[in-house]
Formats: C-alpha cells, structure tokens, sequence
C-alpha cells in the first residue's frame, strides 16, 4: 500500500518533463513546422538551468525562466534554418539536436557545471487534499506541478479560442491562403518556434533543477524523442497529450519503485521500458488509426511565396 | 548611360529573391567549400575561446595529425568505422529511410561478434570471418524491424530507430556489467578478443579494417550505380508512383537496401570494438551514429565522396582526442563541430537554388 502511495506521488515528477514538452512541440507543429529538435532544447534547457541556479546562488525561478528563455534563443538558429534557409525541416531539426548536444556536453565540463546538487523548490502541500489516502501525495508538489495544467489551459485557451491562435493554425494548414488573407506566415512561425521552445526548455530545466538536481551530460536521455513521439499518438492535441505525458509518468515513476522494492528484475531491462513503451504505442497507434486528419496541413513543407517584393 | 537606379540610396533599392534553374557544378562546389570554411572558422573560434591558443591550432590539426606518420595511421584507422557507417547512411538514405539506428545496429554488430569470441564457436581459423559475419547479421536484424514496420504500417522510422537504439545499448550494458564482465577486473568490459580474432595488419601499419573499408565503398559503388537494384532504388528515389506502377518491386527494393544498410553499420560495430580495445566496451560506439549521418548528408549519398568525407571526420577524431589529452577539451567538441559544419552546408544550399537580383527600375 505504502509503495503504491509512494509510487502515485512520484508520477507527476516524471509527467511533467514530457507534458511541457510535448505541449511546446504542438505549439510549433499547429504553425506547420515539424520540430524535431526537443531533444537538443531540453538539454539546452537543463543546461542553463542548472547553470544558472549555480551562478546566482538558487535562485531557482530565476533559473527557470532563464532556461527558458536560452531555449527560445537557441531555437531561433532552428527558425533561421528552416523559415529563412528554407533547409529540409528533418535534417534542420537533427542538426540543431547535435547541436546542442555537442554544445551542453562542452560547456557542461568546461564551466564545471557537472554533478553540482542545486536546492531545487520547496514541496507546496495543498491542504486537505494532501491528507487523502494512497492518492494524497499527489497533493505534495513543488510549484510547476500546479502551474502545469495551468499552462496547458492558457495554452489551449490561446490556440482554440484566440484571434492570435486561429491565425497560427491558419499558418500550419494552409500557408497560402494564410498568406493572402495577410498573415505574415514567416513571422507567426518564427513566433511559435520561440514560444514552443521555450516550453520545452522549462521541461528541460525540470529535469536537471527540480527533478534530478544536478547536471549529467546527456541526461535528457531520449524524452525529447519520446515527446515528439506522444504529439503524434495524441493527434497534435493538447489534453490528449498531456493523457500520455501521464501515461509515460506512471511508466518511469515505476523504475525507482521496482529498485526499491526488491522485485528482483535486471535492471537494464526495466530501463528499457520508456523505449519499448513508445514503439509499442506507435505501432498499436499505427495498426488502430489510419487518419491524418487532425495533423496539421502544411506539416514539414516550407513556406516559399516566390517573387516576394 | 547611368540607370536611374544607380543613384538610389541603398535601402531604397529593391531586391527580390528567385529560385535558380541550374548552377554550374564548378560554382557549387565553390560555395559549398566556402561553406565549409565559414563552419571551421566558427569552429576554430570555439576552440580558441574554450582555451586552444589559437597559434596551437593550425600545428594541431593539420601538421601534427596529416604530416606525422603515426598519426597519419592513426587516421586511416579510424577512418575505416567511419566509412563503413556513413556508406550505412549513404544506402538508407538513398532508399529515403532515415536510419538514425546507425548506434543500435553497432552495438548489435558488436554484441554478435563478442558472441562468437566468448563462446568460442569455429574453429581459430574460420574465427574471424565467422565473427564478422556475425556481425554483419546481428546488425541486419536489427534494422529488420524498423524496416518492416515503416514499410507495412507507416511507423515513423525516425522515432521507431532511435528507440531501438536506446534498447540496444540498455542491453549492452546489461551484458558488459553482468554476465559479460571480464572477471579479472570491475571496468565494465568483456575479456579481450585473442589474437585470431582481431583484425591483422597486412602491411606496415594498414589495418585489414581499412582495406575491407575501402572493397565495401567499392561494391556500394558498384550496388548503387551499376547493379539493378541500384538502377530500381534512383527510380523509387525519384518516382516511388511510377516505380511501382511500371512494376518495380519498390517494397523489396527499399527492404533490402535499408537491411544492406544495417548490416554495413553492425560490420562497423565489430571493426570499433576489434581495432580499439578488442572487446566489448560500454561506450565504443558513442558518436559514430551521428558521424555516419553527416557522411551521407555531407557526400550527398555518393559513395566516393563518403569515402573522402569520412577521412576528414576521422582526421577530426584523431585531433579531438588529442585536445582532450592536452588541452582538457572535452570530446564533445567534436560532435559540436560536425553540427557545425552541417548547419553551414545545409545553409549554402540556399545560396545555390536562390540568387537575390536587384529589381531594375523599381520604384518604391
């Protein structure tokens, strides 16, 4: 009973990570570009996270958005490639993750940022519902757990029910006729690269700086990949996504429990699991579904308007 | 005569941006070589800023790693994985697979190769081809799945070979710190390979690793240019509608290319682990996956220029490893660099399909 309390309090901890991510990942790809650089942002985002809990001495929040603002920046070289370049949006995305994998694993050991414990935030305990039988540590979080569903809503709120939102769909269906109604195609997408990514940074950062407290070179270990793999079974909608970001939670909540509880597996299959999980899923999805219906139109083309003046 | 748009001040002018029919094969290669210049200028700017003196890194790169023999050597001998895996991405993508499994099929190379040593199966003779067939095997099996299921059910093989990737190395380090281990210490490696079954040096320090590099670069050649296969694989490149319609067997074409694919990188997977530590390690294969992918890309898929290519990434290699003895760099310098390259190669190709002209007469 204790290790399924214990378990169930663990899951958002590990949710969270692919929520944000896979959140920041629909922003981009409503706006018709295909971002597969997740991997490579978070790293950035866990990175300068970590770092700059360090530098100011755990300022935690500060550390946060500093993330997060490192990932917009650092994906305005993704935006540069793909809407200005105009460069294959594959290729441009496996780049920009080589990229930042080269880039945090050097400055990683060169700052010495590497294996340094930061304080992380405090556990907000959400009174009474905290003291709830087996699910009440669900109830005993650090604060971006909360602001999690929080961010889903503005998010949805912003892209099913805003002028801004209907615009930025407008742009990832249809570019053309985006276009002529006097959207600025370029500009919106360019927009949605740097707001998506900066959600992906934040999921980055909580990895290093709330969950893990500290900084491993390639730590992210593949949950980029694993997000870019939940925006497609979630059929590039937000709740649906966040439905899986859960799903994926339970799964790694599960590994430190089996370690602890004495269950005696080889370890290095049940690491196994996220990865086989994720194909699994993929297949079933593929063997079950055959609509594209709800990817966005333009997903993976560039926008060329020819004879721009 | 003077145009009037001569006299118009600079912002006023107006450009427009068109797409090219064609540019001459001379000038491509101009920008694409100033392409790469620009990137190792970025590069050698890192380097100088992560604390190389900037005198030291001419001496570094090019006198100490082209001019000495020894690591002239040292070159070619890394040079013969790399080639290896980049012709692996050269097939894939030419079959329009992207194989980020380059890892997980090395690894799995490598594991079968292990196999035949540690079980000790054929006899001392036949050890060594039976391990690199082994190898051979063990990686085309492991592309199998990836194959299959993009063939028959559309799963996205970005994502399906990236996680087998994570599968495979989860298992290597289930074998290395378990049952695998070399008992005689705690490193978490297999017991070295004997003598037989690593890869012999036939003359003065040219490995058999280089040479079977260079006969597998000889037959992709020959697979993508003169075979049947090679003349199905341009036309399902070109026009998988019209391929199947005239009857090319499109499925089986692009199933055995992804596999031959596959199973040049498991042969790679075998020649890290011979030529390095002759046995198995935890990380041998680090790199090499991306590395195959910037071959191809950087080759545009051709088999020759991967070849030459993969000699400079191996050049790369070898001078990686020296800053990080000398100068504390870490390796992942390297791949920092090879990103960097490719985001400037990618880049240039806009300047060879776009030109930017002056409007004449354009008035604002």
């Amino acid at each position: 009973m204790n290790m399924i309390a214990s378990w169930i309090g663990n899951i958002p901890d590990f949710a969270v990570p692919f929520a944000l991510a896979a959140l920041g990942l629909i922003v981009i790809e409503r706006s018709g570009v295909l971002a597969l650089g997740a991997e490579g942002l978070m790293l950035v985002g866990a990175l300068t996270g970590i770092g700059a809990s360090l530098m100011t001495g755990g300022a935690t929040v500060w550390a946060l958005i500093i993330a997060m603002i490192a990932a917009a920046v650092v994906s305005q070289l993704f935006a540069l490639m793909v809407l200005v370049m105009r460069i294959n949006q594959v290729i441009a995305g496996l780049a920009l993750v080589f990229f930042c994998q080269g880039l945090t694993g050097l400055l990683g050991t060169l700052m010495n940022w590497t294996n340094k414990p930061v304080s992380g935030l405090q556990s907000v305990s959400l009174w009474p519902l905290s003291e709830l039988p087996v699910v009440g540590k669900l109830f005993v979080q650090n604060p971006v757990v909360y602001l999690t569903p929080i961010i889903f809503v503005l998010v949805v709120l912003v892209l099913n029910r805003s002028v801004t939102g209907l615009r930025l769909r407008a742009v990832g269906e249809n570019p053309q006729a985006a276009d002529a109604a006097g959207i600025p195609v370029l500009a919106y997408r360019c927009a949605a690269i740097a707001a998506g990514s900066a959600l992906i940074g934040l999921a980055g950062a909580y990895i290093s700086v709330l969950s893990t407290k500290m900084w491993i070179a390639d730590m992210v270990g593949g949950r980029g990949w694993i997000a870019v793999a939940l925006v497609i079974f979630a059929r590039w909608a937000p709740w649906k996504a966040l439905a899986g970001a859960l799903l994926f939670g339970c799964i790694e909540a599960l590994i430190p429990q089996m370690a602890a509880s004495g269950i005696r597996l080889p370890q290095y299959f049940v690491f196994m699991t996220p990865y086989a999980v994720t194909l699994g899923v993929m297949i079933w999805v593929a063997i079950v579904s055959r609509d594209n219906s709800s990817q966005p139109g333009a997903l993976g083309e560039p926008f060329i308007r020819e004879e721009r003046r | 005569m003077f145009d009037a748009t001569d006299f118009q001040p600079l912002l006023a002018r107006r450009y427009t941006l068109e797409v090219r029919q064609q540019m001459a094969w001379y000038w491509q290669a101009l920008v694409i070589a100033l392409a790469l210049i620009v990137g190792l200028l970025i590069s050698a700017a890192i380097l100088v800023a992560a604390g190389v003196p900037a005198g030291e890194l001419l001496n570094e790169f090019v006198i100490l790693t082209l001019f000495d023999n020894q690591s002239l050597r040292a070159v070619l001998f890394q040079a013969a994985p790399l080639i290896m895996v980049g012709l692996a991405g050269c097939l894939a993508f030419r079959a329009r697979f992207w194989n980020l499994g380059l890892e997980g099929q090395m690894i799995w190379g490598a594991i079968g190769a292990t196999a035949i040593s540690l079980f000790e199966i054929g006899p001392p003779a036949l050890r060594l081809p039976l391990m690199m067939a082994c190898a051979l095997v063990c990686g085309l099996l492991w592309a199998l799945a990836p194959a299959l299921l993009k063939l028959h059910l559309k799963v996205n093989e970005i994502i399906s070979t990236l996680m087998l990737n994570y599968i495979a190395l989860n298992f290597l380090l289930h074998l290395v710190y378990g049952s695998w281990k070399d008992p005689r210490d705690s490193f978490p490696y297999s017991p070295q390979y004997r003598v037989f079954e690593r890869l012999p040096e036939l003359l003065d320090g040219l490995s058999l690793a280089v040479v079977i590099a260079m006969l597998v670069a000889l037959f992709v050649l020959w697979f993508t240019g003169v075979s049947r296969a090679g003349l199905y694989l341009r036309f399902v490149d070109n026009s998988p509608g019209v391929a199947r319609a005239v009857g090319v067997p499109v499925t089986r074409v692009i199933l055995g290319t992804v596999l031959l694919s596959g199973a040049l990188a498991g042969l790679a997977g075998f020649m890290v682990t011979a030529g390095q530590e002759g046995r198995l390690t935890h990380s041998f294969y680090a790199g090499y996956g991306f590395s195959g992918i910037l071959i191809a890309f950087l080759a545009r898929n051709q088999p020759i220029a991967a070849t030459v290519v993969a000699l400079l990434v191996a050049t790369l290699f070898v001078a990686g490893r020296s800053l990080q003895v000398f100068y504390q760099i870490p390796f992942s310098m390297v791949q920092l660099i090879q990103a960097i390259l490719v985001i400037c190669v990618a880049s240039s190709e806009f300047f060879i399909r776009h030109r930017i002209r002056r409007i004449q007469g354009g008035q604002g």
